[in-house]
């Protein structure tokens, strides 16, 4: 069976309709039982305005990075597609309005500046629209009929989809819609009947059907719902806004309610509030917003409050590039605030992982009593991936809280020093159990104390807390096992695709390499982490970050250097870039 | 067998142990002897009891400084935040755990400086959070500096020549900012405290209760108690507070009337 | 002074030399090639070894992309021309583009030519000319096992070639004015025929073509004045004509290919035509020649070149090896032994 491993660009100006030609075409190659990997870049903050491009991953194999070579772009603006044209594979397929309303100079056109493999197909979708539904708003739809036509997608995987689509809004746009998209389908199949490529038509897949379509964004919001949130605390930054923003549209249903803050600081406020309640809450938010909320999230450690955070983390510093993907955030995650303030931080490294780890993250804040961080980043948020999801089991919205038992009623101890370190805790309203959480450091019942002794005592209960937490903590996975590796790479986030798609194109190259993917950041599996770099004759850790903050917090483990590859392009990891890092390193031992 | 009298003993007993007639909790204020914060924990203690509000139905958030040391001396839940964020912490109690009556307390720095950009959102939402704002005018916790209500010329260590910057009010900020109850009280008149406390709490909404008390230990000058008694007074007789014309126009003419000063009709 | 932006309108072997030469004399100039066909430059004698099953399609493309990178050309492949605007100095794309420029070389090069009374029958009649035509014989050619040949080109010598060496079965019916472009003249004619039908093709004499009936997808069927014939499929070759149609309108002087001087220039500032598409004048002989063939092709797009990037070369074609058929002057430097 032939492999496809095929991306595709949209790019247009926004109001073009990009986003959803590329929504489309994630939507039907997923029900062509592809699996897809998608992401949209658009000027998050100025709509209405500016280019908008839609990347979509379109494989036969499971996808886990984004494409790095386009090898078709649908230009729907050519004059913003001009700058798509050096990430163009060769022999790059694309489409493009043959009859646009205005003669076009030059130096404003596409076609003049892609490679010379380029194989152009011109197909009047403004024409073709307006003779299919009497308007050219379907031009994009035209321009995926093209497409389709010419790289042999079967046209009724994107029939479905538009009605899907376009279902709500009645028969007649469904039909207009479908019209368009066939308008464009038969100009191309008749006027390239010679160059009709069969790019997706020979290839057989195995359809699941629990395959879904879903941003990070998506998923997050979903977990937070399958796992009870009652109340969103919020303050608009990108690239978390569409969380707040999903959760505005479904939470009301569910009973829950998102409050939109003054800021970030009081959103974490509210949310140490309505845990402290016994509600589940949480806030998301970017690094600006992140920094806001140290002070807070240090409360929550040291009155020992439930929270759960999520950083979708942008380029910084301050308020850096917003719409820009990066993974900077990790010291201020783990490190951030005043004081010994140790809480968990975990890091999904792909969509459905953002689901699970949303769940847990309300769990393991209750049963832990600590602010939970779950780092994500921009380039997780926004991409699409059908994954099959395994939606929430039974009893994922239930508390893990370990309540105090009946047996210390008026005598309780609300930081009762135990071996686990987990005090039991009670919540206000329980008859006998009043306490003050405090931030201030205090004795086990709860009364400020600054004594030498009692200060150490409590932060070592805190401290041992953490470390006992590591056992609900998902343990590294390592990939391609074996004893002995030339390279070990240690990827984290949204990075980990780009890890794997690399270390697997080396050891197809013959390398002995392996992967471990680290998502509990902190506290972090030391001795699995150590055994991994002890094994490997040189570790490599690449990060979107010019510190390498990953390297930093792991480097101790193993005695010797830790290799680094860092990006601050504010881009994902181009697989290849990890992958000749890999090699050029391998050369180094050779 | 158990007398009636033991019965009765065993009873009072179980409510005093539940809290409800002495929200004061063991360990006693830490507070400078002659502060005037004894006066409004007085006030608050007095309006629970007399409500009869359950201890363990109650969460009293604070922020830091010495008014926020008040959890402490309550036998409510307390929540003792950080400096300045009481507010948005009450918040997320209210809305958290509808059921619970939620009080924030705070001094003058915590909640019109650090925290003072939480006051027009928590009031302008309605929350149903009761706020007794300490108004001292000073920083007690630091050890004596101007704070945002602190009147022009105020001479502490870090403004040896007297501050330049004009005083804040927060009773005129609540009610520009919708509040749906207002009072002003004074630390002297706990009862004073305990009835717009009882009022405010019916309020469904946000009620903010600006306290004038004294720092004996860092004003010698402004807000004494000497000061305090000579200057307050009641509203005038034919006062309305659904009023909120004559809300702003008492305010803006008389700073120191003590009352209910608005309340929105139902 | 602002870079020269040079356009060239073809991608055949004069559209490349005159881009080669150009690029020589005149590194900061910017040079854009456009070809209305899809694919690169390609061997169009290999086409037969390719229809043959001899070679594979991708050798008979000559260049890399990579090439053009190399050398700064803009190689913009399938976009057809148009139109030119003189006054405005503007090149002006099918996709309503229009491109500026200082200096202009046609090089269209020629199509395949239909007469007049089988145009109605275009298509059903298969010509040769680019890959994608070969590609159309191949996959023809693995359904039939027949084949009639109409006309009697050199292209269509090639290709019997290559249909013989597949066993196919070949009839010719040879049209004298078809011949191109060499004359069809009783000496040349014997030979032809001779050599054919020493080959195995069926020769058909007759005058006129009546009839051409599909009958099946597969099937055709052919009435002449004296019979009625069946074949799987038809070729048309009747040799090529510059394929200059689209510049009718633009007001340079064209008569069968568009006419130039001895220095390839044509009435407008920096325009020249070379290659197939071009009819020089020859001095000595006060007329105009039409090029056909590879090597003139080369040889002309160069000169062409060089005089645009300043230079004053003439053309020099001896006299006697300019022929006339059917009235019309040729020099061709495409000979094909058969
Ligand atoms: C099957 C076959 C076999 C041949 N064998 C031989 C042989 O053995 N020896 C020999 O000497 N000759 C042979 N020839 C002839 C030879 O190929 C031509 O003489 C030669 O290619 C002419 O070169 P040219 O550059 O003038 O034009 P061409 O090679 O015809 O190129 C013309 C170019 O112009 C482009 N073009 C045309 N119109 C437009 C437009 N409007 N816009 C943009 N682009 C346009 C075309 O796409 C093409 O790229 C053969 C021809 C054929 C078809
Ligand atoms: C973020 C932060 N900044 C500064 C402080 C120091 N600090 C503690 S209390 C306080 C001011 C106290 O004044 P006020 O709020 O009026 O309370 P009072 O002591 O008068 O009751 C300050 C500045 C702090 N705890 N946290
Ligand atoms: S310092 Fe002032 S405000 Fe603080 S307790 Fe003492 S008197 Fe009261
Ligand atoms: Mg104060």
């Amino acid at each position: 069976m032939p492999e496809v491993d095929f991306t595709v660009e949209v790019c247009g100006m926004a109001g073009d309709g990009t986003i959803a030609a590329g929504g489309l075409i994630n939507e039907a190659m997923s029900h062509g039982g592809f699996s897809v990997l998608g992401f949209d870049s658009y000027p998050a903050e100025i709509r209405g305005f500016g280019r908008c491009v839609t990347n979509s991953r379109i494989g036969s194999n499971e996808i886990v990075a984004l494409g790095e070579k386009t090898h078709a772009l649908i230009s729907l603006n050519d004059e913003q597609s001009r700058s798509r044209t050096p990430s163009l594979a060769e022999h790059s397929l694309v489409f493009f309005d043959s009859n646009p309303p205005a003669y076009v100079p030059e130096d404003n056109s596409l076609l003049s500046v892609l490679p010379p493999g380029a194989q152009v197909f011109g197909i009047p979708f403004g024409a073709l629209a307006v003779g299919a539904s009497g308007a050219s708003r379907g031009r994009n739809l035209t321009a995926l009929g093209g497409f389709a036509a010419v790289t042999g997608v079967d046209p009724n995987l994107f029939r479905k989809v538009i009605r899907d689509k376009f279902k709500a809004k009645g028969d007649r746009v469904v039909d207009i819609n479908v019209k368009s998209f066939d308008a464009g389908y038969e100009y191309a199949l008749e006027k390239f009947s010679d160059r009709l490529k069969s790019i997706f038509s020979k290839i057989e897949t195995d359809h699941d059907p629990k395959k879904v379509m879903l941003s990070g964004n998506q998923a997050i919001g979903m977990a937070a719902i399958d796992a009870g949130l009652k109340l969103y605390f919020g303050y608009p930054i990108t690239p978390a806004t569409p969380i707040m923003e999903y959760l505005a549209k479904y939470l009301p249903e569910r009973g829950g309610r998102v409050v939109q803050m003054e800021d970030e600081i009081s959103s974490i406020g509210a949310v140490l509030g309505s845990f402290y309640a016994g509600t589940r809450s949480m806030t998301a938010t970017s690094g600006p917003g992140f920094a806001l909320m140290t002070e807070l999230i240090t409360h929550g450690v040291m009155a020992e409050i439930p929270a759960v955070i999520l950083d979708a983390q942008r380029g910084g510093p301050a308020t850096g590039l917003p719409t820009k993907t990066e993974q900077s955030d990790l010291h201020a995650a783990v490190f951030g605030g005043p004081g010994d303030s140790a809480r968990i931080v975990i890091a999904p490294t792909d969509v459905e992982e953002c689901y699970h780890f949303v769940i847990r993250s309300f769990q393991l804040a209750e049963k832990y009593q600590t602010p939970v961080i779950v780092l994500t980043d921009f380039f997780l948020d926004n991409r699409v991936e059908n994954r099959p999801l395994i939606r929430a089991m039974e009893g994922q919205a239930a508390s893990w809280n370990v309540f105090p038992d009946e047996a210390f009623k008026d005598h309780y101890q609300r930081y009762a020093d135990t071996p686990s370190g987990i005090s039991p805790r009670a919540l206000p309203g329980m008859e006998g159990f009043n306490f003050t959480a405090t931030g201030l450091e205090h004795t086990e019942k709860g009364s400020p104390d600054y004594s030498p002794e009692n200060h150490a005592k409590m932060s070592e209960k805190r401290h041992r807390k953490l470390r006992y937490a590591l056992k609900d903590l998902e343990k590294p996975a390592e990939f391609f096992a074996s004893d002995h590796l030339d390279v070990g790479v240690i990827g984290w986030g949204s990075t980990f695709g780009s890890v794997l798609e690399a270390v697997e194109k080396s050891r197809k190259n013959g390398f002995k390499v392996g992967a471990l993917k680290v998502t509990s950041i902190f506290p972090y599996h030391s001795e699995t982490i150590g055994a991994f770099m002890a094994k490997s004759k040189r570790v490599l850790v690449p990060e979107l970050n010019y510190e390498g903050q990953l390297a930093n917090l792991i480097a101790h483990l193993d005695s010797k250097p830790v290799d680094r590859l860092n990006f601050v392009t504010g881009t994902p990891i181009p697989p290849s870039a990890i992958q000749s890092r890999i090699e050029e390193l391998l050369g180094v031992l050779a | 067998m158990k007398t009636p009298a033991r019965v009765l003993a065993d009873q009072v007993n179980q409510i005093q142990k539940s809290g409800r007639f002495s929200p004061r909790s063991a360990s006693l204020p830490t507070w400078c002897p002659g502060c005037g914060y004894f006066g409004i924990h007085q006030g608050l203690n007095d309006c629970i009891s007399s409500l009869g509000i359950p201890l363990t139905q109650i969460v009293t958030v604070s922020g830091i400084g010495c008014a926020g040391r008040y959890p402490f001396f309550s036998k409510t839940y307390g929540l003792h935040t950080v400096h300045g964020r009481a507010l948005p912490a009450a918040t997320g109690v209210k809305l958290g755990n509808p059921n619970l009556t939620v009080f924030a307390v705070g001094g003058d720095g915590d909640g019109l400086a650090i925290g003072g950009g939480h006051l027009p959102h928590i009031a302008r939402r309605n929350i149903d959070v009761n706020y007794l704002l300490f108004d001292n005018s000073i920083y007690g916790l630091t050890k004596g500096q101007p704070s945002p209500s602190s009147p022009m010329g105020t001479k502490t260590k870090a403004s040896p020549y007297g501050t330049i910057d004009k005083p804040l009010n927060a009773t005129l900020m609540a009610l520009a900012y919708g509040a749906s109850f207002v009072a002003r009280l004074f630390a002297g008149d706990p009862k004073g405290i305990t009835e717009a406390l009882i009022e405010g709490i019916r309020n469904p909404g946000f009620s903010i209760f600006h306290i004038y008390t004294t720092c004996v230990t860092f004003d010698k000058n402004f807000k004494t108690w000497a000061h305090l008694k000579k200057w307050t007074h009641a509203l005038p007789q034919d006062y309305d507070p659904t009023d909120l014309g004559r809300a702003f126009n008492e305010v803006l003419k008389d700073d120191f009337s003590l009352g209910v000063i608005f309340k929105r009709d139902a | 002074m602002s870079m020269k932006r040079f356009v060239i309108i073809g991608n055949g072997p004069a559209a490349n030399h005159a881009a080669k030469a150009l690029r020589e004399n005149s590194s900061e100039s910017r040079i854009t090639i456009f070809s209305k066909d899809p694919f690169r430059s390609y061997r169009a004698h290999l086409l037969p070894d390719f229809i043959a099953g001899l070679i594979k399609e991708e050798d008979l493309y000559n260049s890399s992309y990579a090439h053009y990178n190399e050398m700064d050309i803009n190689l913009r492949l399938g976009q057809r021309v148009v139109s030119v605007d003189f006054s405005k100095r503007n090149v002006i794309l099918d996709h309503k583009e229009v491109v500026p420029f200082d200096g202009l070389i046609v090089a269209t090069g020629g199509k395949p030519r239909l007469p007049e009374q089988f145009q109605l029958f275009q298509d059903i009649m298969l010509t040769l000319k680019t890959p994608l035509d070969a590609r159309m014989w191949v996959e023809k050619l693995s359904n039939v096992d027949s084949v009639l040949i109409i006309g009697g080109d050199l292209t269509s010598l090639s290709l019997t070639k290559a249909l013989l060496k597949l066993h196919k079965r070949v009839k010719f019916i040879l049209n004298d004015d078809a011949f191109w472009p060499v004359p069809l003249n009783e000496e040349i004619y014997r030979a032809v025929t001779g050599r054919l039908e020493q080959r195995g093709v069926e020769i058909v004499h007759c005058r006129r073509i009546r009839r051409i009936t599909q009958l099946e997808e597969n099937l055709l069927e052919v009435e002449t004045d004296r019979e009625i014939l069946e074949t799987g499929v038809l070729g048309a070759f009747f040799g090529l004509v510059p394929d200059v149609g689209f510049l009718a309108r633009t007001g340079l002087d064209i008569d069968r290919g568009i006419l130039v001087d001895e220095f390839l220039k044509t009435r407008f500032a920096n325009v020249y035509a070379a290659g197939d598409c071009a009819q020089v004048y020859h001095p000595a002989l006060r007329d105009y020649w039409v090029s056909i063939g590879h090597e003139n092709a080369t040889a002309l797009g160069r000169i062409a070149a060089l005089n645009l990037a300043g230079s004053h070369f003439e053309v020099q074609v001896k006299p006697e090896s300019i022929l006339e058929v059917g009235g019309v002057k040729i020099n061709t430097s495409w000979w094909t032994e058969f």
